[in-house]
């Protein structure tokens, strides 16, 4: 989640002093959304170099549009809103059934096939997480599904805004999340189950 | 019934109650790589700078030196431009200085008009004048009979 989704107003004055040419409001803004981007970006696309590549493009895009850019919602509705947009061109264009197999049928890190191992430990350890059973379930959903509960969980947005990030009506994402998190409600082990049931007869 | 659970499902989630959301939190959060970091603070500081350079390089003395140039060119269109040479040629043929005049500029025709006009007014001398320089300017114009 994200530290500062109570001052995303601020997040706004913060890109219009970046586009005032302000590089310190870059930086303030960049420390506070890279991690919850990337996050989005990683698992939503389940290939750590194209989430790298596609974390520079869509702040390569924000840095570009600077100028054009006018606060008409929050900050990060409009981050996402061009993570999205670069997420829906990665997927249009990619060909690559190794990103489409889900997570949980498939043991081996997700990387590029004609890339060693060994040369990429970090994204290997980055794919190591993904063997958790809430990951593999959220790497297994279907990629509308994926994505709502996605941005939900990393940036704290609205139905309504989530819905505007990714251009469809809030009914429809509204049944996205449901059936995501039906899904994953399923996916949590029973042994999780088990220690969460004292929690939730005695609280 | 599943249609009417549906719906609290989703309401316990969006309260962040839902178990769901407790677990994902629990997970690790990578980050970008510091490569990556660096990568894209630099191309922010890169464009910042150059906007900052526009910025401080303001665009109010070009501004001027046009505005300036656009006056000095008025002025001369309105002083030297056509509607000048259209005031002075108002003035009647007969009471200019034709030597005034390059012979290359003139029309032949509104020449010739001239040099009658001299001789109407009995100033032969000068229209001969006139003849011989328009005969050495054009050699071979066929200068009508009351020439």
């Amino acid at each position: 989640m994200l530290p500062t989704m109570d001052s995303l107003d601020d997040d706004a004055g913060l890109m219009l002093r970046y586009k005032a040419g302000d590089a310190a409001a870059f930086s303030a803004l960049y420390a506070a959304y890279k991690g919850p981007l990337y996050r989005y970006l990683l698992r939503h696309v389940r290939n750590a170099g194209a989430a790298s590549d596609l974390f520079q493009e869509v702040w390569s895009r924000l840095v570009a549009t600077r100028a054009r850019y006018e606060p008409r919602a929050k900050f990060a509705t409009f981050l996402f809103h061009i993570a999205h947009n670069c997420a829906v061109d990665f997927f249009r264009r990619d060909v690559n059934l190794r990103t489409e197999i889900p997570a949980h049928e498939h043991h081996e890190p997700l990387l590029e096939p004609e890339v060693p191992e060994h040369q990429r430990p970090d994204k290997v350890a980055e794919f190591a997480e993904q063997q958790s059973a809430l990951l593999a379930a959220v790497a297994a959903l279907p990629q509308e599904q994926r994505e709502a509960f996605l941005l939900r969980e990393e940036t704290g947005l609205s139905v309504e805004e989530i819905a505007r990030v990714m251009d469809v009506p809030v009914e429809t994402t509204k049944s996205r999340l449901r059936y995501a998190v039906r899904k994953l409600k399923k996916s949590l082990s029973p042994m999780q189950e088990s220690e969460m049931l004292p929690l939730r007869t005695y609280a | 019934m599943p249609e009417k659970r549906l719906p609290d499902e989703l309401d316990e989630y969006l309260r962040g109650d839902s178990a769901v959301s407790r677990e994902y939190r629990r997970e690790s959060a990578p980050a970008p790589p510091h490569a990556l970091d660096r990568l894209v603070l630099k191309l922010a500081l890169r464009s910042a700078k150059s906007k900052a350079r526009l910025g401080s390089q303001s665009l109010a003395p070009l501004a001027f030196a046009a505005s300036v140039l656009l006056s000095v060119a008025l002025v001369l269109a309105i002083v030297f431009g056509p509607q000048a040479a259209r005031r002075s040629d108002d003035k009647p043929h007969v009471l200019k200085v034709a030597a005034q005049v390059s012979p290359r500029e003139r029309n032949p025709a509104v020449w010739l008009e001239d040099i009658s006009a001299l001789r109407r007014a009995g100033r032969d001398s000068e229209a001969d004048i006139e003849m011989r320089r328009f005969r050495s300017a054009y050699p071979d114009y066929l200068i009508p009979v009351s020439e």
